[in-house]
C-alpha cells in the first residue's frame, strides 16, 4: 500500500522530538498546509504531555525494601566468593601434598608388602583404594549437600 | 569519553565490585521511573513492585554485564523488561502479549490524589482516563509509548531495550499513539 504525505507527517508527529533539520521543515511545510494534520499534532502533543503527566510513584517503603533486600543479598554474594576463595586453596593445597606424599606412600606400601610377603598386584590394590576412598566418601556427602540445597532452594524461589 | 560515558563507566565498575552505595543511589535515582515503565508493562501495581525488587537483585547479580558503552537506564529497562517476560513466561507461556490476559483481572490503580479539591479530582479523573487507555493497548505499543514519552528515551534507546529494529519502533509508537487517541476519544463520547 502506498504511503500518502498525511501518513508520512503523522509517523513523524508520533516521533515526538529529535527530528532532523530537513524532517522538521517537511513536517512543518506539510502543517502549513494542512490542517487535518497540524489538529492531529496538536492532539499528540495534548496526549504526550498527559502521559508525562500521568502520577505513578514508588513509595519509600517499597525503595526501602528493595535496599535491604540488594543488602543482604550483597552479603550473600561476598560470603559464597569468600567462601570459593577458601574452597579453591584448599584444592590447591590438596595438590601440592598430593604430589609430595604419594611417592612416599607408594614407597611405604612396597615396603609393607615386601615384608609381608603379598604379591605386587595386592599392594598396589590396597594403596589404590586408600589413595581414592576419601575422595569418593567425600564426593558422596558433597553430592548429598548439593541434593539438599537445591531442594531446598526451589521453594524458596521468587518468596520475599 | 563525554559525562555520560565516564558517568556509565563508573557504574559498570561499581556493579562490578557489587559497591552496595552505588546500588543505593541508582535505586533512588531511578525508583520513579523504573516502577512507572514496570507499571505500564505489567499493568499491574502489586505486580509491578515485585518486579522492581527482582530487577535490582537481577543488577546486583548481573551487573558485570553492563558494559558501560550505553546509558545506564537503557541496560536498567531491558533487564526489567526480559525479567517480566521471564517471569510471565514461568507462569505460563505467553509472548508480551500475553500480558493483556492478567490486566482484565488486575486494572490499573493510579496512586492516591490526597486532598479532594476539584482540580485534583479533574486531574486525577484525566490521569485514570489515560492510565485506562494506555493499559487496553497491546503491550508492545504501550511499551514503546511508555518508553518513548515517559521516559524520555530516544528511538535507538528503546530498539536496544526491546530488541526490535527502529522502523519497527517507529512503527509501533505511530500506531500505539493513534490507538490511545481513539480509545480516550471513544471515552470522552
Amino acid at each position: 500500500m502506498m504511503r500518502n504525505a498525511h501518513d508520512e507527517a503523522r509517523e513523524l508527529i508520533a516521533q515526538g522530538d529529535g527530528l532532523s533539520s530537513v524532517q522538521q521543515a517537511l513536517l512543518r511545510a506539510h502543517l502549513d498546509e494542512c490542517e487535518a494534520c497540524l489538529h492531529y499534532a496538536e492532539a499528540a502533543a495534548q496526549l504526550v504531555r498527559s502521559l508525562r503527566s500521568l502520577p505513578v510513584v514508588a513509595d519509600s517503603r517499597l525503595v526501602r525494601a528493595t535496599q535491604m533486600r540488594v543488602k543482604a543479598r550483597t552479603r550473600e554474594l561476598q560470603q559464597r566468593q569468600e567462601r570459593l576463595v577458601l574452597v579453591s586453596l584448599s584444592c590447591a593445597l590438596v595438590a601440592i601434598s598430593s604430589a609430595l606424599t604419594t611417592p612416599l606412600i607408594w614407597q611405604g606400601f612396597e615396603w609393607l608388602g615386601r615384608w609381608s610377603r603379598v604379591p605386587s598386584p595386592m599392594w598396589q590394590v590396597g594403596f589404590v583404594l586408600f589413595w581414592i576412598a576419601p575422595t569418593i566418601a567425600a564426593s558422596l556427602m558433597f553430592l548429598a549437600h548439593g541434593t539438599y540445597l537445591s531442594g531446598n532452594r526451589s521453594t524458596s524461589e521468587f518468596r520475599g | 569519553m563525554n559525562a555520560m560515558e565516564s558517568e556509565a563507566s563508573a557504574i559498570a565498575r561499581g556493579l562490578r565490585q557489587h559497591d552496595p552505595d552505588l546500588l543505593d543511589r541508582l535505586i533512588e535515582q531511578h525508583q520513579h521511573r523504573l516502577l512507572r515503565y514496570l507499571v505500564y508493562l505489567s499493568g499491574n501495581r502489586e505486580l509491578a513492585e515485585d518486579l522492581f525488587q527482582e530487577t535490582w537483585i537481577r543488577v546486583l547479580e548481573r551487573g558485570h554485564q553492563f558494559d558501560g558503552k550505553h546509558e545506564f537506564s537503557t541496560w536498567l529497562y531491558a533487564v526489567a523488561r526480559n525479567l517480566t517476560i521471564d517471569y510471565l513466561r514461568k507462569k505460563s507461556p505467553v509472548s508480551l502479549d500475553g500480558l493483556m490476559e492478567d490486566e482484565e483481572h488486575a486494572p490499573l490503580e493510579p496512586i492516591d490524589t490526597g486532598p479532594m479539591a476539584w482540580e485534583v479530582v479533574q486531574q486525577h479523573e484525566q490521569a485514570e482516563r489515560i492510565g485506562a487507555a494506555l493499559v487496553s493497548i497491546p503491550a508492545e505499543y504501550r511499551e514503546t509509548v511508555v518508553l518513548r514519552f515517559q521516559e524520555g528515551l530516544a528511538l535507538q534507546e528503546i530498539s536496544v531495550v526491546t530488541g526490535a529494529p527502529v522502523g519497527t519502533v517507529k512503527s509501533r509508537l505511530y500506531r500505539g499513539l493513534n490507538m490511545l487517541m481513539s480509545r480516550l476519544k471513544g471515552a470522552q463520547a
